[in-house]
């Protein structure tokens, strides 16, 4: 069993990393590249913590071969903001409290980002479908789907849309 | 959870892929998604020395519209087949129920149709990590010679759990299965041995490259219901796809097939030959054929899926129902 040179394109830049064959993308991602916002928790493809988007699709990161991800285009959670300017998805988690121990938000995050990429306004059961494969143990679902639901169209009866100003 | 160790193939046409499996034979496993094979491959149900991959086969990935036939490219993703217009019209039920497997984020942009109709069968006693299993001795699926689903089980009563073949197969869809010299077409329901340590009649050479749907005379509507504990996550512990082809309001020919009940999809031929004749809005006939369903699925079933038996054949009563009645457009 050889390992392989291969070039990982991840946030629009390009790495080069010697992988196994038997190498997830979530561990060549966090472990090599140092791509620590994707989490692992089951590691079998319940979860959602280790979603990240491959040509703008979320994906299971930990059910994924590192090989099987060569020349796709890969985004984590990292390349969601702007430099140091949050996107308006990230603001409206923190706007809304959707982050309690976090471990879920790096998934929720990309799951959600790839709803919104395609629909800016979506209303809270698409939103909740969406999701439907993140799992948040902190039992925070209403907060994290008004944020997505909120996150381009804030809503006028939401005090949490509404405090910033 | 580390994968354990293998060899990568990546063949770049089906002609390589077609070579590799004839000379690897059983030692190699085909990943297409990954979404099924990677999570066994971590519970190391399975080892393989060689897993090859479909990245490069590029063109098993379509589907296409013909005068009598509509075929979907072996490696067509679920996202895609929820997306067609070609499908949601004319085989709704196979859209229902590719929409149905698990959740967007995890198999709709990766999983395949062929790896979920080829998906093993499953058992809340044998899909255990390694550590769970090591506590006792291997049932008959896992190489030992006990059944612990079944008292006295002589053989393994693993379930099929797949979302896509009850559907495909009240659509009378056929496969395509390749090998190296040659190919040969056959029903779906005859890749399925009802055997639940070797479900598939397929050969270890063999690649399914490709599904048939054939056209329907008449007025053909379909339709696919599934129960799952959470709908995201849980495989379903009954589902029922049903095909209705009526001429006038009377049904002409209808097909029902229950899922998740038996090693493979089960073809409901006494439920559904009642019908024929039958008025679409005869609700006495679809519950006559629901009772039917329920009562030969449940002598399949055995208690291996996470909910009572008595509850799961209960549900493919209200499952097939349902169905029946969404295909003939009288659901409330």
């Amino acid at each position: 069993m050889e390992k392989i040179t291969i070039t990982l394109n991840v946030n629009n830049e390009s790495h080069e990393v010697l992988v196994a064959p038997n190498d997830t993308l979530l561990e060549v991602l966090r472990d090599q590249l140092d791509f620590t916002g994707s989490k692992e928790s089951c590691g079998e493809g319940v979860c959602g913590s280790c979603t990240v988007h491959m040509d703008g699709k979320p994906v299971r990161a930990c059910l994924t071969l590192a090989l099987e991800a060569e020349n796709i285009e890969i985004k984590t959670v990292e390349g969601l903001a702007n430099g140091d300017e949050l996107s308006p998805l990230q603001q409206s988690f923190i706007d809304h409290g959707a982050v309690q121990c976090g471990f879920c938000t790096p998934g929720m995050l990309m799951s959600a980002d790839a709803l919104l990429n395609n629909n800016r306004q979506p209303d809270e059961a698409t939103v909740r479908k969406a999701i439907s494969g993140n799992i948040c143990r902190c039992t925070g679902y209403a907060k994290i789907v008004h944020a997505v639901a909120h996150a381009h169209n804030p809503h006028q009866g939401c005090c949490d849309c509404n405090h910033k100003e | 959870m580390r994968l354990p160790r293998f060899e990568y193939l990546e063949p770049d046409d089906l002609t390589q892929a077609l070579d590799m499996l004839a000379s690897h034979k059983e030692d190699v496993k085909i990943i297409a998604g990954g979404t099924d094979l990677l999570v066994r491959m971590k519970n190391q149900l399975l080892t393989p020395a060689f897993v090859m991959s479909m990245k490069q086969l590029s063109g098993l990935s379509y589907i296409k519209n013909h005068d009598d036939t509509l075929t979907i490219g072996a490696k067509t993703t679920l996202a895609d087949i929820v997306d067609s217009d070609d499908i949601q019209e004319g085989y709704t039920a196979l859209a229902q129920a590719a929409e149905r497997v698990g959740a967007e984020t995890i198999q709709h942009h990766r999983g395949t149709i062929s790896g979920n109709i080829l998906q093993d069968t499953r058992c809340i006693h044998y899909n255990q990590s390694r550590f769970h299993r090591s506590g006792r001795q291997p049932c008959h699926k896992d190489g030992g010679k006990i059944c612990y689903a079944r008292d006295e089980g002589d053989r393994c009563y693993s379930t099929y759990q797949g979302d896509m073949a009850p559907a495909l197969i009240a659509l009378e869809a056929k496969v395509v299965l390749s090998k190296k010299d040659g190919k040969r077409t056959i029903n779906l329901s005859d890749l399925f041995t009802s055997d639940g340590f070797h479900p598939f009649s397929i050969e270890p050479d063999e690649l399914l490259t490709e599904i048939i749907l054939p056209k329907q005379k008449n007025n053909s509507k379909s339709a696919y219901q599934r129960l799952s504990y959470r709908s995201a996550i849980d495989y379903p512990i009954t589902s029922a796809g049903v095909m209705i082809n009526s001429k006038a309001e009377k049904i002409k020919k209808a097909r029902i097939v229950v899922g998740s009940m038996s090693r493979a999809p089960l073809f409901m031929v006494k439920a559904s030959e009642t019908l024929a004749e039958k008025s679409l809005t005869d609700i006495d006939a679809f519950k006559e054929a629901a009772g039917i369903a329920m009562d030969n699925a449940g002598t399949f079933a055995v208690h291996n899926a996470g909910s009572t038996l008595e509850y799961r054949c209960d549900m493919t009563f209200v499952m097939v129902l349902k169905a029946l009645e969404q295909a003939a457009g009288i659901e409330k």
